[in-house]
């Protein structure tokens, strides 16, 4: 069946590629499920989880994923600052100032990467970036195995941390209803800064694999955090399952539509996908 | 008593000194560099005002005017390649922009709040790559990098193009002018506060957001459209950018969403800014974020949020009033 | 013996935006009382529950427990103090499991010590909700989701429980049980407030009452004394 072998290839690296792009997308589903922000600089957030691990890999000398032990609480510790400080504060005055102060984040964060690291393109270049892998007919590069499992890992994480912890309930409590989470003494505030700080973990570790991947630049955050808003689309927002799953769609609604459609139509093809499952559910698939 | 849709009192005269002064400046042989930067000031105030009739008065947070920039800038590119001089396009270019907020309000605003945000975020994207791909006019060695000349626009003055641009700013004044005192406004006053309660006062929800949004894409493509005239080049990336978006934020948001004034006084600011700033282009962008957090922390108002409250402006207010 | 006073409101203001809600609001509950707070809709109860577990704060007046002043705690403060709530309209969480849903009322970091001990004592009153233990809360019927929205209050250890119209939209056989339950959280040594629209009802199960009509209180009193009060009669009782 040459059809089925012609279409394994793009079929294998679109589930792969959806990995990547469930990992980018998990931080903004949380956030986005829970304290109901859209996160607009979440892309170049997962940008700066990128150049830690180029500042880590060229300037400090350790590997990129290794440097996560460092990268991960850093990156944490200024998410739960961010919330804390400026999106709570953004909150109580409306939604609107929320949606626009991200973006203010995401322009401070764009130009500042400018201004450090230029304009052009860098990339985690490390060995076993440019390996690539073989299973059966199927040829592909080594990182997109990496991301898959890297995403399976934290997703499965992140599902048990939120099923049996109490800060996990909390987060799941306050995602449901507010008022009620209020009454059993949950301290809404502070919930909300550990989401999104746990997102912004989940974001440097995107960011690394994403750098291994591809090759960024200060402006890659929007074209991901569009990749990110339409996984959280498709999967329906509020669940990390669903993300996943929403992910590996994205993948391969690009990875199929570049097969049928040539390279440069792909991701028109995936983000006309969204549009339309938007226009059809807009809940997504698995959303509540 | 608390005015629900906060306005502009007075009367026209001082608006109609200060329109005719402007329209004299290139007679009376002002800088060049002043009639760019009042350009600009023009073509930005159009789209801010009409950013503001979204977001400030009908509850629209419209992430997408690039895409009414950039499709109403082709369109006049496309019909001067085809011949025509250049200020034919001009009115097409809105039309375009127009029919294409039509066609996508339809699957959009279903869509709620954040959603909606999403939605008209990912349009621009959108038709950033269908130009990169597509070729509308032109043979193969044409739209290199997918970017066009605009013709026939080599020998404007400055002047021509200026008077153009006045005269978006001013229609754009006008309009809110008049859109906030007609049924329309009160209605979308109404819609801004919440959906359900002004459907079930009997206001047809979803065509008082379509007008506005229609009218909104219009009025933005014209001023792109001018825009491009002056530039005379168009191409994917910078036409489709997010730093249409940026600009047009900062302008209304600093001057005060929702206010009638706020998106003049917003864009005087900001192209201040950007003049002082023109040196240093990789600071500037970052100080606008900056100064973008800021207000919306500490002035959600803008300055005409805080300025409307001080006595000095209800009794300058009443003086203006007397003309 | 006086038993030492729980719970007092002093003389509160409380306002929804510009719209006044309670109007000079007194209330006192002494230790081991239940208190009914009695009144139409619209007369101000769910403010009052609201104030009192600190969604709301009075612009005018304060609030005292304990003997001490809480009326501008934050609410997760108010639950670590003791004081619980089970809100109107049940709140319980949708999605969360029956369990999951009594764990999170546990929050507080008191009472996560006993969470244990807690879990079973909600089982002894309320057996049902130890064998949906893993369902998710949504699927519980609308008196077994009443019933888990107390079990949730009470996971908290408090000293005093508020309950904002319990028995709405039950059948009276299920307000039968929920009130036997209230009963037995009594004889446990915790201390009731709850609010109610049926006056007859309330001035059977409570020892006191305050009836409230447009964010006023109107009158107060022993269930006895109101039982016999004549305004009460013919306002509620249509003598």
């Amino acid at each position: 069946m040459t059809l089925l072998a012609d279409l394994s290839t793009p079929i294998v690296m679109g589930i792969l590629l959806g990995g990547l792009y469930a990992l980018i997308a998990l931080g903004l589903s949380l956030v986005f499920g829970v304290v109901k922000e859209i996160n607009v600089a979440h892309g170049d957030l997962v940008i700066l989880g990128s150049y830690f691990g180029y500042v880590a890999m060229t300037i400090i000398g350790i590997d990129p994923i290794l440097s996560l032990i460092i990268g991960m609480p850093l990156l944490f510790g200024l998410g739960f600052a961010i919330q804390k400080y400026i999106l709570n504060r953004a909150f109580r005055i409306s939604m609107d100032a929320t949606l626009i102060i991200c973006f203010g984040i995401s322009i401070i964060l764009q130009n500042t990467y400018q201004l450090i690291w230029t304009p052009f393109p860098q990339g985690l270049t490390t060995p076993y970036a440019l390996e690539s892998f073989s299973a059966g007919p199927v040829r592909f590069p080594l990182t997109y195995l990496l991301n898959f499992i890297a995403a399976l890992v934290v997703m499965l994480f992140l599902r048990e941390f939120l099923r049996r912890t109490y800060l996990g309930r909390a987060i799941r409590a306050a995602a449901q209803d507010r008022k009620a989470a209020h009454l059993m003494g949950i301290n809404t505030d502070q919930v909300y800064a550990f989401t999104f700080a746990i997102a912004m973990a989940c974001a440097a570790i995107a960011g690394v694999f994403l750098g291994l991947t591809f090759p960024f630049t200060p402006t890659s955050g929007m074209p991901f955090l569009i990749i990110a808003l339409g996984v959280v689309v498709l999967g329906g927002l509020g669940s990390i399952v669903g993300t996943f799953v929403g992910g590996i769609a994205f993948g391969l609604a690009q990875t199929l539509g570049g097969h049928f459609f040539g390279v440069a139509a792909q991701m028109l093809i995936a983000y006309t996908m969204v549009l339309v499952v938007l226009a059809v559910i807009p809940r997504g698939i698995f959303g509540r | 008593m608390k005015v629900a849709i906060p306005r502009l009192r007075g009367g026209l005269t001082p608006l109609i000194a200060v329109i005719v002064v402007l329209a004299l400046f290139p007679i009376i042989g002002v800088p060049s560099v002043w009639l760019l930067y009042l350009f600009l000031f023009f073509i930005y105030l159009a789209m801010a005002n009409m950013w503001n009739l979204l977001a400030g008065y009908s509850g629209l947070i419209c992430l997408c005017p690039a895409a009414f920039v950039g499709l109403a800038g082709y369109t006049l590119t496309i019909m001067t390649w085809l011949g025509l001089p250049y200020y034919v396009g001009i009115i097409p270019g809105g039309i375009v922009a127009a029919l294409f907020a039509m066609l996508i309000s339809i699957p959009v605003f279903r869509l709620k709040g954040i959603y909606f945000a999403i939605g008209t975020l990912v349009l621009p994207e959108i038709l950033r790559l269908v130009f990169l791909l597509w070729k509308p006019v032109g043979g193969p060695l044409d739209g290199g990098g997918r970017g066009y000349t605009v013709h026939g626009v080599a020998e404007l003055s400055h002047s021509q193009v200026y008077w153009f641009a006045l005269a978006i700013a001013i229609a754009s004044i006008f309009l809110m002018r008049y859109i906030l005192r007609s049924k329309l406004g009160s209605g979308l006053a109404a819609i801004r506060d919440s959906d359900s309660t002004a459907a079930s006062c009997g206001i047809n929800v979803f065509n008082l957001k379509l007008y506005s949004f229609v009218i909104a894409a219009f009025v933005t493509g014209i001023a792109g459209a001018i825009f491009y005239i002056y530039q005379g080049f168009i191409e994917p990336t910078s036409a489709f950018s997010i730093r249409w978006l940026i600009t047009i934020i900062l302008a209304t948001v600093i001057g005060g969403e929702g206010t009638e004034e706020g998106p003049i006084v917003g864009t005087i600011i900001f192209v201040i800014l950007y003049f002082l700033l023109a040196r240093y282009v990789g600071i500037s962008l970052i100080i606008q974020g900056i100064i973008l957090v800021s207000i919306m922390l500490l002035a959600p108002q803008g300055i005409m949020g805080k300025i409307r409250k001080t006595r000095t402006y209800r009794s300058l207010l009443q003086l203006a009033t007397k003309f | 013996m006086t038993q030492e006073t729980l719970l007092k409101v002093n003389t509160i203001d409380v306002f929804h935006g510009s719209f006044q809600a309670l109007w000079d609001v007194s209330l006192s509950v002494k230790l081991g009382e239940i208190v009914a707070i009695i009144g139409a809709n619209g007369s101000g109860k769910s403010t009052l529950l609201e104030t009192i577990s600190g969604l709301v704060h009075p612009a005018k007046g304060s609030i005292e427990f304990e003997g001490k002043n809480i009326s501008a705690l934050e609410p997760f403060q108010i639950v670590n103090l003791g004081i619980s709530q089970v809100p109107e309209g049940r709140r319980i969480f949708p999605d969360l499991s029956v369990l999951d849903n009594l764990i999170i009322g546990s929050y507080n970091r008191k009472a996560r010590s006993e969470r244990a001990q807690n879990l079973q004592r909600v089982y002894q009153l309320s057996p049902v909700l130890e064998e949906r233990k893993n369902q998710l809360a949504k699927t519980l019927s609308g008196g077994e989701q009443q019933m888990l929205a107390i079990g949730r209050g009470l996971m908290s250890n408090p000293k005093l429980m508020l309950l904002d119209e319990m028995s709405l939209g039950l059948a009276p056989i299920l307000v039968n049980e929920l009130y036997r339950v209230l009963r037995e959280i009594r004889e446990r040594g915790i201390t009731i407030l709850f609010v109610e629209q049926n006056v007859r009802r309330s001035l059977t199960e409570a020892d006191r009452a305050y009836i409230m009509e447009a964010g006023r209180v109107v009158l107060s009193g022993s269930a006895a004394e109101l039982r016999e009060e004549e305004k009460v009669k013919k306002a509620y009782f249509g003598a």
